[in-house]
Formats: C-alpha cells, sequence, structure tokens
C-alpha cells in the first residue's frame, strides 16, 4: 500500500512540474528587427541610410554616397545568438560607453546593454576604421540602453 | 528540408547556357554581376574577409539561419526555383500554339493552348509577382514604411538586379516587344480568377503567394501587386536604354535565330535556361551571409 501511495504521490508530482514547465521560459526572448529601426542613424548631408533586411532580433542597412555604397550597418539581439557577446569580454576599448571589438579586418561592433549588438562593416575600401568608429556614434543608442 | 544552402552555392554552374546569357545582360547593368559560385567563395566576396577563421564562423552561423525555416530563406529558394521549374512548361506551351499556327496538320494544338500574348503576360506578371515574395521571404519587410520598402527594391544590385533585367528583357522585351508594359496592363484588365487557376506557374507557386489558399483572394493580391510593379518595371527597360535591338545585338553570338522569330526565342530561353533559381540562390545567399555577418 505504502509503496502503490509513493507511486501516486511521484505521479501526481511529475504531473504539477510537468504543468508548471513552459519551454518558452527557457528561451531567450528575442527582439524585433523592426523595433531596431529607429536606432540607425538618420540619411543627411548627402549620405543616405537604406534599409536592406529585417528579421527576428536583426535589422540591417546600407550607407551610400551619391549611390555608391560604402558600409554596412546592422543592430541585432544577441540572445539570439549568445556566442557573439564572448568577443566583447576581452575588449579594451569603449565607444559611446560600450565594450568595442572588431567583427574580422572590416567590421566594427559595440555591445551596447550587454545585449544589443551594433556593428558597422566597411564595403568600400575608401570607408576607413576611424569611419566605422563615426558613424557608430550616430546611431541613437540611447534607444537601445532605455 | 531540400538541399542546403551551401550545397546548392556549391553545385552552382559556371558555363553553360544560363550563365552565358546572363554574361550578355553585362551590358544593361555593368559589372554588376559576377556568377560565384561555391559558398566560401560568396562568403569572401559579400564581406570582404579571408580569415579562414572568420569565414567558418560566418558560415556556421549562416547555415544556422537558413536551417531555421521560420527565417523565410528557405522559402524564398523554393519561390525561385519553382518559378523555373514551372517556366518550362510555359514555353513548351507556347511553342506548341507556334507549330499549331505554322503547321496545318498540327492546327489543332491552337485550341489547346494558351494564345501567345495571353501565356507570355501571365508568366511575366507571375514572374513579377514571385520576386516580390522571394524578396520579402528572404529580407523581411524592411524600413518603417512602403517608400522604404519600395526603395529597397528600388535599389536592386548585382544578382538581384540581373535577374529583373533578364525577367524585363526575356520575358518583357522580346516576346512582347517595347510596349511590353502596356501590354501587360491591357491583359491584366482582361485576366479573371479562372485564368490564374489553369496557368501551370501559378499552381506550382500559389501556396507562397499571400491569400493563396483561395484563387480568389490569391488574384486579388496578384492584380494589385502587378498594378504596383507595372510603373517600376515599365521604365526599367527604356531608363537604362535597353532596346530589343541592343539585346539581339548582344545575343547572336549564342543563340542562331532571325529576328522575325521573337516568340520562339522567348520560349526557347524559357524553356532551356534556369536564371531565375541560379541568381535566386545567389541572392539568398548573399542576404544569408550579409546578416550572419552582422550577428557573429
Amino acid at each position: 500500500m505504502k509503496k502503490l501511495l509513493l507511486v501516486l504521490a511521484l505521479v501526481v508530482a511529475g504531473w504539477f512540474a510537468w504543468r508548471a514547465y513552459n519551454p518558452a521560459d527557457q528561451l531567450p526572448v528575442v527582439i524585433a528587427g523592426k523595433s531596431f529601426n529607429k536606432v540607425f542613424p538618420d540619411s543627411s548631408n548627402g549620405f543616405t541610410v537604406q534599409f536592406t533586411q529585417e528579421k527576428e532580433g536583426y535589422s540591417q542597412a546600407d550607407l551610400l554616397k551619391d549611390g555608391k555604397k560604402l558600409a554596412h550597418f546592422s543592430v541585432s539581439d544577441t540572445n539570439s545568438n549568445p556566442t557573439a557577446r564572448e568577443k566583447f569580454k576581452s575588449s579594451t576599448k569603449q565607444l559611446a560607453g560600450s565594450p568595442s571589438a572588431a567583427v574580422g579586418s572590416l567590421g566594427t561592433a559595440i555591445l551596447v546593454a550587454d545585449r544589443y549588438q551594433v556593428q558597422v562593416r566597411s564595403t568600400d575600401p575608401s570607408f576607413t576604421a576611424a569611419d566605422r568608429e563615426a558613424w557608430i556614434l550616430k546611431f541613437k543608442l540611447g534607444d537601445l540602453k532605455a | 528540408m531540400s538541399k542546403s544552402i551551401d550545397r546548392l552555392v556549391d553545385h552552382l554552374p559556371t558555363s553553360g547556357l544560363t550563365v552565358r546569357v546572363l554574361g550578355l545582360l553585362d551590358f544593361v547593368a555593368p559589372g554588376q554581376w559576377q556568377n560565384i559560385t561555391g559558398f566560401d567563395n560568396m562568403i569572401r566576396s559579400v564581406t570582404g574577409e579571408s580569415d579562414a577563421v572568420m569565414v567558418a564562423q560566418i558560415r556556421a552561423r549562416a547555415l544556422a539561419l537558413y536551417n531555421d525555416s521560420s527565417q523565410g530563406y528557405q522559402r524564398a529558394i523554393s519561390v525561385y526555383q519553382l518559378v523555373d521549374s514551372a517556366g518550362g512548361k510555359v514555353g513548351l506551351s507556347s511553342m506548341a500554339h507556334m507549330l499549331g499556327e505554322k503547321v496545318p496538320l498540327l492546327s489543332f494544338l491552337s485550341s489547346h493552348t494558351p494564345k501567345e500574348d495571353k501565356a507570355q503576360t501571365l508568366d511575366l506578371a507571375l514572374k513579377l509577382i514571385a520576386e516580390l515574395v522571394a524578396f520579402c521571404n528572404a529580407n523581411g519587410f524592411p524600413g518603417d514604411s512602403i517608400s522604404d520598402f519600395m526603395s529597397a527594391v528600388g535599389s536592386y544590385e548585382k544578382e538581384n538586379l540581373i535577374r529583373l533585367s533578364a525577367i524585363v528583357v526575356f520575358d518583357g522585351l522580346i516576346p512582347l516587344g517595347p510596349g511590353y508594359a502596356a501590354k501587360l496592363m491591357d491583359s491584366l484588365s482582361g485576366w479573371s480568377a479562372a485564368d490564374l487557376e489553369k496557368n501551370a506557374m501559378f499552381q506550382r507557386v500559389k501556396g507562397f503567394i499571400p491569400g493563396g489558399d483561395s484563387t480568389g483572394s490569391a488574384f486579388d493580391f496578384f492584380s494589385k501587386a502587378t498594378t504596383a510593379m507595372n510603373g517600376y518595371v515599365g521604365s526599367f527597360a527604356s531608363d537604362r536604354g535597353i532596346t530589343v535591338e541592343k539585346v539581339l545585338d548582344q545575343m547572336h553570338g549564342i543563340i542562331d535565330f532571325s529576328e522575325g522569330k521573337l516568340d520562339l526565342l522567348a520560349a526557347f530561353l524559357d524553356v532551356s535556361t534556369n536564371y531565375i533559381e541560379h541568381t535566386g540562390i545567389q541572392s539568398v545567399s548573399r542576404s544569408l551571409i550579409e546578416r550572419a555577418a552582422g550577428e557573429i
């Protein structure tokens, strides 16, 4: 009889544990890419910022001048790829109060609020590392920190 | 899931009729298209990065994104593949129709195949709509407004631009002449949902068209999207100085034909090339790699 009660107790406990389990709790929430659009620099002074891709946790734009593409801009939610945060752990440089890291030889990124990666990648040789840093500062980063 | 994206890009042909006819469109968009094959080559070309570790990181992230069917990249590839596999049937029916006109013994074919212009305009419209649907699956709906979205489409470059050029030239200008856009709009007013239902290409791609479960809803989207695209596509050839004569000059070195048989040339290109699938695979891999580089 005791064994039967023990089995019953285990079954009931298991049932409640199963009910309490919600797989969504185990997955990090990823923000819709559309909410990042307001963070990008505005088109001005002959430069055009043109949106080109927008997916869950990701938004991307091209920077053009006189129709020539100079760079890719992107903002991503690292909850969709947490390993992207690793490179910032050894960062010795800060931009706009956030850790900065190189992404290959043509990309510069910062990690805002320990979660959002803002990256500028050169697509034209005339767009230098200094240009990348200058354009990162033009992002409206306050919206990501809020 | 069918083939993975790296295998699709690895197996793209480096020669053949599709590659040659795409190459002849270089005069439309000089230097825009290179026939990049091999997934790692595409990564190096898109990102400008050559470091093996970096390329491997981008590859791994790109494959993870592609393998997640909810991200839309697989659907975009499917649309491009289905358009080309269905295109062959339209071309064959057009050729059958022409045989029916020219060979009396085969005249019965005329009553069993679509009229030439009607088949071609429907073909052109469905390819343009498939392009919009594939673009949205590969790139989402970028920006905050319709003008942002049209701006993204209007600034097509590289594989996207060469594919759109090929649609306009091979499916518009050659079979329908310089007034292809006006013919498209004229035809649109005469089409019905039943015409769509009978079309082989529509049957293949309808699952990807918004409202495709119902032919009536799909037809509504089809009409609105064709009208919306017509202005851009209609001025595409004239804005770039593309004429039938220029195209034929380029083509003479590749295909032997007489100028009086442009309808036959269009049908031949339709059945013997898969330029939409070829450049579609390149376009989707480019979008995927750009995003992967932004997310690693």
